[in-house]
C-alpha cells in the first residue's frame, strides 16, 4: 500500500467520524473565469456528494455555472434544483443533493427589486394620494420579498472560494452574516484533503453570533 | 471504532493534508495562497525601494516627502512604512472587525469589561499606523446589533467605556485631523453617548487626513434595510420614481456613503473567526478578507503589517462582468 492509498483510507475514517449534520448548507464561490470548468465543478459535487453534503448553492459572478446548469444536472442524476424541492433544503430527506445556482443578479439586484415590490404593494395599499408608509419596511418584511422575486435559498454556513481572490465576489449580501469563509485556493489546483479540511475544522467550531 | 485509534486518524489526516496542500507561490505577486485563508503567512515578497532610496526617512516631526518621481506623498509620522510593504499598493479603505476582547479577558481570569479596555491601545496603533502610511479610511466594527443581547451590565459599561474614550481622545484626534462618523442604530444608544457622538462628529467634519469611521450599534441587514427606508421616503417626497429605483439607488443610501470610499478594500478580522457577522454586508463584495487567529488586544504592528502585505500580494479581483 503507498501513502495515497494510506491517506485516501484515513480520509474515509475522518469523513465517516464528521458531524456533516452540523453543515446543513454549503455554498460554493467560484471565480467566472474557473467556472468554466465544468468537469471540475462536477468532480467537486461528486466529492461533496460522497462526504455527505447534500444543499450546495453554486456562485460564480457571471452566471457561467448558470449555462452548465444542464450539463451538471445530466452527471449529477441524484441531484434536483432548489426550485424543484418544495420543503426547507435544510431539512429534507438526504437521499439526493438539492443544487442552487446563483449569479449576480441574484445579489444586490435582488435586494433592489425585493424593495421595488414591497413599495409597489405599499403604493396599492395607500392608493388615495400615493402615500407610502416607508416605516412598514422591516427585515422580516425584506426576507419575505426577497423569496417572492426567487431568491429562496438560506443563508450558507459555510462558504468556500476557489479562485485566486480571497473575497465572495458579490455573493448575495442578505445571506452571509454568519457564514463562515474558507479560501481554497484554485479550482486548477483543488484537493479533495484540503476541501475535507475546510469541512473538519468548520464542524469543530464553536459558533458565537455575537451574543 | 475506539477513541484512540480515532484520535490517531485525525493526527494521521492532519499530517496528510499538510503534505497534500499544493506548494505556495513564492513570487511577490502570488496568484493564490493556495491554502486554508486563515493560516495566513504571506509569501515572502522582494524589498520594494524607489529609485534606491528609503520610502521613509523616520522623522518624527510631519514633514511632507516627495518622492523623486513625484508620487503622492506619504506624511512622516515617525513610524516608517516596512520595507516589504508598497506606499502605492496601500488599500485605501481598510475594515476591521475587533474581535476576541472577551476571550482576551477570559483567558487572564479578567471580567469581560478589562478585555474591552484593552480593546483600545490596539486600535490606537492601527489609526496611528493608517495615518503614518497613507490609508485613508479606517472603518472598524466596535458594537454590533447582536451585541446589544448581552448582558445589560456589559453593555452598559461598553458604551460608558465608549463615551469616555471619545471624550479623552478629542484632542489628539484634532491634532492629527482625523474625521470620525459613526454608523449604526446610534437612537438605541445612551442619550449622553449620542450627545457625545454629536459633537464629535461636528468638531471633526472638516478633518481630511483620516476617516475613522465606527460602527456602534451597527448591523449590514440594518444598513441594507435603512438604505430601503431612504429610498421608500425619497419616492414619496418626489425626489425619485418607483420604476428608477436599481441597486445603484440603494447603494447610495447605505451609512458608509459618508465616505468618497464607501467600499473597503481589506477587510481584517481577528480571534481567527471566519465570518463577517453581519458586518457592511452590502459593501464587502470585492473586498479582500484576511482573517488572523490573535486576538484583538493581541493584535500589533507586525499583524498589521502581515494583513497589508498579504493584501499587496494579491490579484484584486472587482468582479467586472464580461
Amino acid at each position: 500500500m503507498d501513502f495515497r492509498d494510506g491517506a485516501h483510507n484515513l480520509y474515509h475514517i475522518i469523513v465517516a467520524s464528521l458531524h456533516i449534520g452540523k453543515l446543513r448548507y454549503l455554498a460554493v464561490v467560484i471565480e467566472s473565469e474557473e467556472a468554466h470548468q465544468t468537469s471540475k465543478v462536477i468532480k467537486l459535487l461528486q466529492w461533496l456528494d460522497s462526504v455527505g453534503v447534500k444543499n450546495v448553492c453554486l456562485y460564480d459572478m457571471n452566471g457561467v455555472l448558470k449555462k452548465s446548469k444542464d450539463t451538471i444536472f445530466q452527471i449529477m442524476k441524484n441531484a434536483k434544483s432548489i426550485e424543484e424541492v418544495n420543503e426547507d433544503v435544510t431539512h429534507h430527506a438526504p437521499d439526493h443533493m438539492t443544487l442552487e445556482f446563483v449569479s449576480y443578479v441574484d445579489g444586490k439586484e435582488a435586494v433592489a427589486k425585493a424593495a421595488n415590490l414591497i413599495f409597489v404593494e405599499n403604493f396599492k395599499r395607500h392608493d388615495i394620494g400615493g402615500e407610502l408608509d416607508h416605516q412598514i419596511l422591516l427585515e422580516s418584511h425584506l426576507n419575505q420579498a426577497l423569496q417572492i422575486v426567487g431568491c429562496k435559498g438560506p443563508e450558507p454556513d459555510l462558504l468556500l472560494v476557489y479562485g485566486p481572490v480571497r473575497s465572495h465576489l458579490g455573493f448575495p449580501p442578505w445571506r452571509i452574516r454568519y457564514t463562515e469563509i474558507v479560501h481554497m485556493g484554485s479550482l486548477n489546483f483543488m484537493r479533495y484533503g484540503s476541501l475535507i479540511k475546510a469541512i473538519y475544522n468548520f464542524t469543530k467550531v464553536r459558533h458565537n453570533y455575537g451574543t | 471504532m475506539t477513541f484512540l485509534s480515532c484520535r490517531f486518524a485525525i493526527f494521521c489526516f492532519k499530517v496528510a493534508s499538510r503534505r497534500a496542500a499544493p506548494s505556495r507561490s513564492s513570487s511577490k505577486r502570488s496568484s493564490s495562497s493556495l491554502s486554508i485563508s486563515w493560516l495566513s503567512s504571506p509569501s515572502r515578497g522582494t524589498s520594494v525601494r524607489k529609485d534606491d532610496a528609503p520610502v521613509s526617512t523616520g522623522i518624527t516631526a510631519s514633514v511632507p516627502y516627495v518622492s523623486r518621481k513625484g508620487v503622492s506623498p506619504v506624511v512622516e509620522c515617525g513610524v516608517p512604512m516596512p520595507a516589504e510593504l508598497r506606499e502605492e499598493l496601500m488599500p485605501k479603505h481598510v475594515a476591521v472587525i475587533m474581535d476576541g476582547n472577551r476571550r482576551w479577558a477570559k483567558m487572564r481570569g479578567l471580567p469581560p469589561s478589562e478585555g474591552h479596555v484593552a480593546l483600545v491601545p490596539p486600535l490606537r496603533m492601527v489609526v496611528k499606523l493608517c495615518l503614518c502610511w497613507g490609508i485613508k479610511v479606517l472603518t472598524v466594527f466596535a458594537f454590533s446589533t447582536e451585541n446589544l443581547l448581552r448582558p445589560k451590565l456589559e453593555v452598559d459599561f461598553l458604551f460608558s467605556h465608549f463615551e469616555r474614550t471619545a471624550n479623552s481622545e478629542i484632542e489628539a484626534i484634532m491634532r492629527e485631523r482625523i474625521k470620525i462618523t459613526v454608523i449604526g442604530d446610534t437612537s438605541k444608544l445612551p442619550k449622553s453617548l449620542q450627545k457625545t457622538i454629536t459633537i464629535i462628529e461636528e468638531k471633526t467634519k472638516d478633518n481630511s487626513r483620516l476617516h475613522l469611521i465606527m460602527a456602534i450599534n451597527y448591523g449590514g441587514k440594518y444598513d441594507i434595510v435603512q438604505a430601503c427606508k431612504s429610498v421608500a421616503k425619497k419616492v414619496q417626497d418626489g425626489i425619485i420614481h418607483l420604476e428608477d429605483i436599481n441597486e445603484n439607488i440603494v447603494e447610495k443610501e447605505l451609512k458608509t456613503n459618508c465616505t468618497e470610499l464607501p467600499y473597503p478594500d481589506l477587510l481584517i478580522r481577528t480571534s481567527g473567526e471566519l465570518r463577517v457577522s453581519n458586518f457592511l454586508l452590502w459593501q464587502l463584495a470585492y473586498t479582500e478578507f484576511f482573517f488572523h487567529k490573535k486576538l484583538w488586544p493581541d493584535f500589533g504592528k507586525d499583524e498589521f503589517v502581515e494583513a497589508l502585505k498579504s493584501f499587496q500580494q494579491r490579484q484584486r479581483r472587482y468582479g467586472f462582468l464580461s
